[in-house]
């Protein structure tokens, strides 16, 4: 029996390479919703009053404590019967945003906890306004401490993506399984798929170590 | 911490390194192994005889009603493994166990030895014939599409659905996808769904225009519970190249496995003459329309 079939290889290349640029699509949009969305349930876990801070921070657990692929079959199945329908990759880049933001929150707090208390003091002595200060002050020392910790979820939800499978995405595992599902080879697929992940995955973590040193002090 | 990092990286990443290799090259090793013992047999095989003394045959299955699944109390049921453990009884392997495993990897399942026989109900048709050796089909059926209640689009046969542009919904690794392709729906038009269930649910969230597959499963699915929000329309026999695509089923073997099929075969065409045969699917939703005397060797073009 053939082990590998380079012929066939190369037949099945172009679908996996569409289901990349489908995986790296949704990883992007994913990283930037959940970039924001953390930052904002950071700041909201700051905020004076508990009116706030408990709602917030049951939303937060609750996400946290859930499985991503049960949130996307609720997104995907449960939603649209309330009238609020999206494409199955816009599901899968909020599904993704949304339960990595519930991690991005936690590193964001670990890199406003870790801005030296001094400057806060120095921040009130200048009689800064409270945005100015967060704004000049804290979040660009804040921000500056967590990138590489950001960096290393944006690698985890990228190796995600295949769990969108499950809300139709044709992403590149599903590509692949779907080529062998025809072809019923599965060997070819499912390793060039491996090793999509691992030539974009390994320089990215690569990256994140370099910009670690560099902004590690 | 940092300092940390930075001396475990400046001591270790050699080691690391190879010692990683090394295991990849080991699990390269194990499975070009693995690939090589199961390879096709030669002369006919002795799987039946070896069935026959562990006295247990496992059957491949993709928990598809009213094909082959597990039933609500754990147990193996469904027109093929019924069918299977009727026969197998008769060949003198009184035990089955199931191996429950989604529809597209049924194939490379049974090609990489996790089960003796695929007993899924499954479609016989040229390209499978290729990798897998098929006994004569058990039943026939035809293509049926799930719609929004009232077909809005009166879909009705592929030919409708590439016609209109609407969007429709298959099930992974099913047929359906190449008939669909055929006939000339685009790609980017077909929803690939886990599996049946989660298509009815995608059809009720209002997520595609259609569902296909075949009568069958479709009878039964809708079957499950009230599903007021949808229906089915009126089976249709595809036609690609000029060619009616029969959805006829039988039983997988590994290829070069010919005994254990011949012998198969046999037990299988008596069931059906004797009657034995309707009489053991029929409470899975099967009926006279069901009953077929094609034979593998038609399908299999």
């Amino acid at each position: 029996m053939r082990t590998w079939d380079w012929s066939y290889t190369g037949h099945v290349l172009p679908d996996l390479l569409r289901g990349l640029l489908v995986t790296l699509e949704a990883t992007a949009l994913g990283s930037v919703l959940a970039f924001a969305l953390g930052l904002v349930w950071a700041l909201a876990f700051r905020a004076p009053t508990r009116w706030v801070r408990w709602p917030v921070g049951a939303v937060v657990e609750f996400v946290r404590n859930t499985p991503l692929l049960v949130q996307l079959f609720f997104l995907f199945y449960v939603l649209p019967t309330t009238g609020l329908t999206f494409s199955p990759l816009t599901t899968g880049v909020i599904g993704l945003g949304l339960h990595y933001s519930t991690y991005t929150a936690e590193v964001y707090r670990a890199g406003i906890d870790g801005v030296p208390p001094g400057q806060w003091e120095a921040a009130t002595a200048l009689s800064l306004p409270r945005r100015r200060t967060w704004t000049a002050v804290i979040l660009p020392q804040a921000i500056r401490r967590v990138v590489p910790a950001l960096g290393n979820y944006v690698i985890a939800m990228f190796k995600d993506t295949p769990m969108l499978a499950a809300i139709t995405v044709l992403d590149m595992l599903k590509q692949a399984e779907e080529a062998g599902a025809e072809s019923f080879r599965y060997t070819e697929p499912i390793t060039v798929v491996g090793l999509l992940f691992v030539l974009i995955a390994y320089p990215t973590s690569l990256l994140m170590r370099a910009l670690e040193r560099r902004l590690g002090n | 911490m940092s300092y940390q990092q930075h001396t475990h990286r400046a001591t270790t990443p050699g080691l690391t390194r190879r010692g990683l290799l090394g295991a990849l090259g080991l699990t390269a090793l194990a499975t070009g192994c693995s690939r090589v013992s199961t390879a096709d047999a030669t002369d006919g095989g002795n799987l039946l005889e070896r069935l026959r003394e562990q006295g247990t045959v496992r059957l491949g299955i993709a928990g598809e009603i009213p094909f082959a699944y597990i039933d609500r109390d754990g147990r193996l049921t469904g027109e093929a493994p019924t069918v299977a453990k009727a026969i197998f009884t008769r060949l003198g392997v009184p035990h089955t166990q199931p191996v429950p495993i989604d529809f597209g990897s049924l194939i490379p399942g049974l090609r990489s030895n996790q089960f003796d026989v695929i007993a899924a109900g499954m479609f016989i048709n040229p390209t499978r014939c290729a990798q897998v050796l098929f006994s004569d089909p058990d039943y026939q059926v035809q293509e049926a599409l799930i719609v929004p209640r009232g077909n809005p689009k009166k879909l009705r046969t592929y030919a409708d659905i590439a016609r209109t542009g609407a969007s429709m919904g298959v099930a992974t690794g099913g047929i359906e996808i190449q008939y669909a392709k055929s006939y000339g729906v685009p790609s980017g038009k077909i929803a690939i769904y886990n599996d049946q269930l989660s298509g009815l649910e995608g059809i009720e969230a209002g997520r595609m225009d259609c569902f296909a597959g075949t009568s069958l499963t479709l009878r039964n699915l809708l079957a499950t519970g009230s599903h007021p929000k949808v229906e089915m329309t009126e089976p249709f026999i595809p036609v690609v190249g000029g060619k009616k695509q029969y959805g006829a089923g039988g039983y997988g073997f590994r290829p070069g496995e010919t005994r254990l099929r011949d012998a198969f075969n046999s037990q299988l065409h008596r069931l059906r003459d004797s009657g034995e045969l309707l009489r053991l699917i029929r409470p899975f939703g099967f009926t006279e329309t069901e009953s077929t005397t094609l034979t593998a060797r038609e399908l299999c073009g």
